[in-house]
């Protein structure tokens, strides 16, 4: 298994630090993509992260109530081995590959 | 986040309709954003609209004159409360939204508000009981912060930076001026608007059931009781620990409002 960190992400509008409000997921849980992992607050507003990827999650950042800054960790995914790109960076997901038949061909398969 | 979107813009009004994967068989829900929000920050940023998708429903969000993708007209009138709610009844009846009828669970529409759109949302469900089913209202309160906005004192500290004397008024301005986007201006015609049309509960109630939501610590919300009270039959949940900006992303929040509109 390896080891892949995200890091609070830029929240726009120059905003550089946000609270923990609630964390939705827990080490140890399976997470999809696009899950809602931790309720934020900013200066500006309360904003739902989903997950960027699939994983087991190994540890999370900040308890509720404590601040973290944009580009700090926030929770750590454990995944296999073969989906682990470059620590920080979100695995590309596999482009979609799908036989086209150009012309009917009553034998084939 | 659904299958789907589609933009649409009237006239007064900017909306987005947010299909669920598969479509819906479930009535839509219509969610109204609070003052200097959008339909953006106040329900898709803080995830309710994936989580109304992710159980099947469609949603319809607006973003109230002078908020998010909608344009800022000069006119007061276009901000009348009653004008957005005309507005709202014209949006609901293009999208398709039919009288609600009892064996039909796509009939009719559900609606959650939250702050000034739980205002709206009180108002809409009194005059519009053939349509709408249940009511979510978050951040709610029998007064109207709004139109008891020091306005005189708030362009008298954008101009010369004296500060605002009413605690509640500089609250107000400061979440309007922390998103670089907001229109102030147009924001202000508004709240001359309320001004001329404050919200009066207890003079058009809805009689359909309420779900009530709101932090335990938000103060433009203390009064949420008595609107259970004049509704009859409303469910009042408090969430703990949280204010009137930050009860919004509640998953606790959203597990009761899904619960209390599959119901």
């Amino acid at each position: 298994m390896a080891e892949i960190s995200f890091p609070l992400p830029d929240l726009g509008e120059g905003l550089i630090e946000a609270t923990v409000l609630e964390w939705l997921v827990a080490p140890g849980d399976q997470v999809e993509r696009n899950q809602p992992l931790v309720e934020v607050e900013t200066s500006k507003s309360a904003v739902e992260l989903p997950s960027p990827q699939a994983g087991v999650v190994a540890r999370v950042y900040g308890e509720a109530g404590e601040k973290i800054n944009v580009g700090e960790p926030l929770v750590v995914f454990e995944v296999p081995d073969d989906t682990a790109g470059i620590v920080g960076t979100v695995p590309q997901e596999a482009p979609a590959r799908r036989r086209v038949r150009l012309s009917a061909v009553l034998d084939e398969d | 986040m659904g299958a789907g979107t589609l933009d649409s813009t009237s006239p007064l009004l900017h909306s987005q309709i947010h299909e669920p994967d598969g479509g819906s068989v479930l009535r839509p829900v219509l969610a109204l954003h609070g003052f200097a929000s959008s339909a953006e920050m106040n329900w898709a940023s803080t995830g309710w609209i994936g989580a109304l998708t992710g159980a099947g429903r469609r949603v319809i969000t607006v973003d109230l004159p002078g908020h998010g993708l909608s344009g800022s007209p000069e006119e007061r009138e276009h901000y009348r409360p009653s004008r957005i709610r005309k507005a709202i009844l014209e949006l609901l009846d293009e999208s398709g939204v039919t009288p609600l009828v009892d064996a039909d669970p796509a009939s009719g529409v559900d609606v959650i508000g939250y702050s000034l759109g739980s205002r709206l949302a009180w108002e809409f469900g009194a005059a519009a009981p053939q349509l709408v089913h249940r009511m979510v209202l978050g951040g709610p309160g029998a007064g109207d912060p709004l139109a008891d906005f020091d306005l005189e004192g708030a362009r008298k500290f954008l101009s010369e930076g004296t500060p605002v004397p009413d605690p509640v008024s500089a609250d107000l301005l400061k979440m309007a001026q922390i998103v670089p986007s907001n229109n102030l201006e147009a924001l202000f015609t508004l709240i001359e608007a309320i001004k001329e049309e404050p919200f009066r509960p207890a003079e058009s109630v809805p009689s359909m059931p309420l779900l009530l939501v709101a932090g335990d610590q938000d103060e433009l919300a203390v009064s949420a009781p008595q609107l259970a009270e004049l509704n009859g039959k409303a469910d009042l949940l408090l969430l703990p620990g949280r204010r009137h900006a930050n009860a919004v992303t509640s998953r606790a929040f959203k597990t009761a409002a899904l619960e209390f509109l599959g119901g």
